[in-house]
């Protein structure tokens, strides 16, 4: 027995929009599906297995939507199975379709995820229904205070990272936020949210869902465009809460990091890597990351940003989709950075294609930054 | 595929659902002590670290805390992380002014409470390592009923802030590695 | 083709209480300690765990966060959860432990359902346009299908209050089941009232809170860890078309199509254990896997979901009572099965065998 090669051979995005009131949950998911499959030169019967994510049921107040959308996502007669890991979960559910792939127990597979939060209220949710709720961004920002002071990094670089990933996301068809005149100024003018963390240096709430299909070595070749080869995906979690926990830099992030470098066979990740589609909801994410995953040293990060090494046309881009900054259906972010790396390596990128990329990292978190998954494609199918 | 042409047909769906959890024996006995102006932790019998409140285990040993390990913590303590956040209007919200969100590393305890309000200083003159002492309400309006066992902030309706003390900040170890 | 050399070689499970003192988590962490010890590895040694649970259930969106605490994940641990029962969680695990990397994994699943109402909760789970608006309850749908059970001839009250006089029995000796009558007997069950006309109380499941983990272990890691490891030869689970009308709601077509897909032959069988939560249900079950209610098979030797009803944990608690015969040596050749969403939408079958 040995395990099959996994590559995404088909990616599809909705547009993502502050309210989809256009399609009903059902039609939001069929939409990426749909787009997915087309991607893929393939119908609903040549998948096999469906596996489906999103974030906390509350957010639209259906419990275990699956459920009801089995007919809808194709499913019917097939396995169907539903992940949930907080904000990782898009990326979690890519890689446990990918693992339905390298199993040799399916062929070709179907990962979505989604978010349809205006049906619902995210901020009610994400407060557990109480009162006092802080958001997603208020339980991060003493973190990236702490990044802050740690680092001595200038009040500036989030505010660049907001600039930088909406610029990029006007490129980006499906992104949500389209603000090619940002700038600094605007940034930095805009209200604080949480501080130091301001209105404009923070996400979205999106609609949306992410599709990709997920298939073994004879599927890519059956494909006539090319595919994004897995040469690494790894989740790791850690405790959300415990004495000694660093939630600034999660160990739990560093060791997914170095699991996938390993499989990858990496070692210097800043040069043999092309791009990077991090989960970056607030700006100061994008250098915390960067450190995060041993990509830049300690205090090094925000050095990245500074020397716009991670624009589109710098050294390491980071997100040129735009990003979460730019898009956050909760519960497809983390899949949408893999549907990006995978259209990146597949050179099919189009306004927004980073130049040779033919290897990329995509990564999300969850939770209290304890939910990691992350994978690394390539062009090129592994040995 | 959108139908322009379509009447677009909006549902409103509105839910109760009501849940009776019993608190943990635990966190009654922490709520208990509450009432009474003590703050009670549980150390953990093979590492020593304190949680406050007790989770009847410890999370990183994974053993079981009984009554036995509890002890009481002083209702001093320092503010290891903290941030300041505007308000968002939402079903439930009573909150309309910025407010302060921080941790506290209780004085004896290696664990932290979270989303504690900080008073005693203008938000904007709030900083890491401040060292504060627990502000209660008056007896008789201690309120431990919106305890959950969910919840892991665990002190509201009982103590109303922490209040900054005036004291010199604690050293940069004593809460560098208690941010959450 | 999927490994055949994965077995479960550890487990433990909380009895099914009606209104637990301890939270889930709480109810976890023992368990999970006592399947690991009994599997006889290192905590730190596992190499996947997965976790199965309902934020719903439990009450609170991330509710799952706190169950982390159970897997000891510190330092930091590769782990997934499914918003599913924990067998869902196992067959994620068992999926991982094909790859030939690691050679053990941890999978549990969890619930409480006393403290909410379940025709709250659940009706919830329904098409939010057209079912749950209605707000139909689990019991008044499972009437409907009972209903039509008789109407098709395929089975009469009696029958049904056969299912639970077994049950009764069975769980008598079961120090984990909740409701146990060693005395059960047909007659008495069918003079009682009805709940939801043709279902009684009886047909119904139990409020039950509860927890259950399962080690499993791959090849000659198994026989060192565990004298007769339980074999999983096939797993797969299959979902139906979520509306109760578009589907034929007297017979499970996705049992079928999974115990097959699984490699259920249609040999015999020692023992099978099945998730029905109603009597109707298990019926419906046996007949989808050709299985004769009074045959050599053993139903439900543990009393079942009738007798325990940890919501979340009870798929799991099928598999966990399945390899308990096998490892115990009274039978060799086991199935279980466990389901989701309303009315048997959803059904997942596995296999286990004795060397």
């Amino acid at each position: 027995m040995s395990n099959e090669k996994c590559a995404i051979v088909g990616v599809g995005q909705t547009h993502f929009k502050k309210r989809r009131d256009d399609v009903s949950i059902a039609g939001l998911l069929r939409e990426a599906i749909d787009r997915a499959l087309e991607d893929a030169e393939l119908t609903i019967r040549d998948i096999d297995a469906v596996v489906i994510g999103k974030a906390p049921d509350a957010f639209e107040g259906i419990v275990m939507p699956e459920i009801f959308l089995a007919d809808a996502v194709g499913a019917t007669n097939k396995p169907l199975l539903r992940v949930h890991t907080a904000g990782s979960v898009g990326g979690s559910t890519c890689i446990v379709g990918a693992h339905h792939v390298i199993t040799g127990i399916h062929d070709t597979v179907l990962a979505v995820s989604w978010e349809k939060q205006s049906e619902g209220n995210a901020q009610w949710g994400l407060a557990g229904g109480r009162s006092g709720g802080i958001g997603a961004g208020g339980a991060f920002a003493p973190w990236m205070r702490a990044y802050i002071q740690e680092s001595g990094a200038p009040d500036y670089i989030g505010w660049m990272v907001a600039v930088k990933d909406r610029r990029n996301a006007a490129k980006n068809p499906y992104a949500h936020l389209k603000m090619p005149d940002i700038t600094l100024e605007k940034v930095k003018e805009s209200p604080m949210l949480w501080d130091p963390i301001r209105f404009q240096e923070s996400c979205p709430s999106s609609d949306g869902a992410c599709a990709v299909v997920l298939t073994n070595e004879a599927g890519a070749r059956r494909s006539s465009k090319p595919a994004a080869w897995f040469h690494a995906l790894s989740v790791k979690s850690e405790l959300s809460t415990f004495p000694g926990r660093n939630p600034v830099k999660p160990q739990a992030g560093v060791e997914c990091a170095h699991d996938v470098y390993r499989q990858a066979g990496i070692t210097t990740p800043l040069s043999e890597i092309d791009m990077a589609e991090l989960y970056v909801p607030f700006s100061w994410y994008e250098p915390m990351w960067l450190e995060g995953h041993d990509i830049a040293g300690p205090g090094e990060g925000w050095k990245l940003v500074d020397t716009g090494a991670t624009d589109l046309g710098g050294s390491f881009p980071v997100n040129p989709s735009g990003g979460v900054l730019s898009t956050n259906a909760i519960g497809a972010s983390g899949m949408v950075r893999f549907a990006e790396a995978a259209l990146q390596v597949r050179g099919l990128a189009g306004e927004h294609q980073v130049d040779g990329c033919r290897t990329a990292l995509a990564q999300a978190y969850g939770g209290a930054a304890n939910y990691f998954a992350m994978g690394l494609l390539r062009s090129d199918p592994p040995a | 595929m959108t139908d322009t042409a379509k009447e677009d047909l909006v549902m409103e769906h509105l839910v109760t659902l009501t849940y009776h959890e019993r608190l943990t024996d635990n966190l009654n006995r922490f709520a208990d002590g509450l009432l009474e102006e003590r703050i009670i932790g549980a150390k953990c019998p093979s590492c020593g670290r304190v949680f406050v409140p007790s989770k009847g285990y410890c999370s990183l040993c994974v053993v079981p805390t009984t009554e036995a390990d509890e002890i009481e913590v002083p209702d001093t303590g320092i503010v290891t992380g903290f941030t300041i956040v505007t308000p968002v209007a939402y079903y439930g919200q009573t909150k309309t002014e910025p407010f302060v969100y921080a941790s506290v590393r209780l004085d004896g305890a290696d664990s932290t409470i979270g989303g504690q309000d900080v008073t005693g200083v203008p938000q904007s003159e709030l900083r890491a390592g401040m060292r504060v002492k627990a502000k209660w309400k008056p007896r008789e309006e201690r309120s431990v009923d919106g305890m959950t066992n969910r919840g892991w902030s665990g002190v509201d309706g009982v103590v109303e802030s922490f209040e900054v003390t005036g004291e010199p900040d604690a050293p940069l170890d004593e809460y560098k590695d208690h941010l959450f | 083709m999927p490994a055949t050399d994965i077995a479960i070689v550890g487990y433990a499970q909380t009895p099914s209480l009606r209104d637990a003192n301890p939270s889930e988590v709480q109810l976890l962490v023992p368990t999970v300690a006592a399947a690991i010890e009994m599997a006889g590895i290192g905590r730190r040694e596992i190499g996947f765990t997965c976790a199965g649970s309902c934020d719903y259930l439990t009450g609170g969106p991330f509710a799952f966060v706190s169950n982390l605490e159970a897997a000891g994940a510190w330092p930091p641990i590769s782990e997934s959860h499914v918003e599913a029962d924990g067998a869902w969680a196992m067959y994620e695990a068992w999926m991982r432990l094909q790859e030939g990397d690691i050679d053990t994994a941890l999978a549990f699943g969890s619930g409480k359902s006393s403290p909410s109402n379940p025709s709250e909760v659940w009706a919830q789970q329904l098409d939010p346009y057209y079912l749950a608006p209605l707000a139909p309850d689990p019991i008044s749908l499972a009437g409907i299908q009972a209903r039509a059970l008789l109407d098709s001839g395929k089975a009469t009250e009696r029958d049904f209050a056969q299912v639970v006089a077994n049950s009764r029995h069975n769980a008598a000796s079961n120090p984990n089941a909740q409701l146990k009558d060693a005395g059960a007997s047909v007659d008495a069950l069918l003079a009682e009232p009805y709940l939801r006309n043709p279902l009684r109380k009886h047909d119904c499941p139990p409020i039950s809170d509860g927890a259950v983990a399962v080690v499993m272990a791959r090849g000659d890691r198994a026989r060192s860890l565990c004298e007769r490891p339980a074999w999983i030869r096939g797993f797969d689970h299959r979902v139906e078309a979520h509306q109760p009308g578009v589907r034929d709601i007297r017979s499970s077509s996705s049992t079928a199509l999974a115990a097959r897909k699984a490699g259920y032959d249609g040999g015999p069988l020692d023992v099978v254990e099945l998730s029905s939560t109603f009597s109707p249900q298990e019926l419906i079950l046996l007949e989808s896997l050709g299985l004769a209610p009074d045959g050599p098979t053993k139903v439900n030797p543990s009393g079942g979901a009738l007798a325990g009803n940890p919501i979340m944990a009870v798929g799991l608690v099928r598999i966990v009572e399945a390899a308990a015969r096998i490892i115990d040596g009274s039978a060799n050749r086991a199935l279980a099965h466990a389901t989701s969403g309303p009315l048997l939408q959803q059904n997942l079958v596995c296999l286990l065998e004795g060397e």
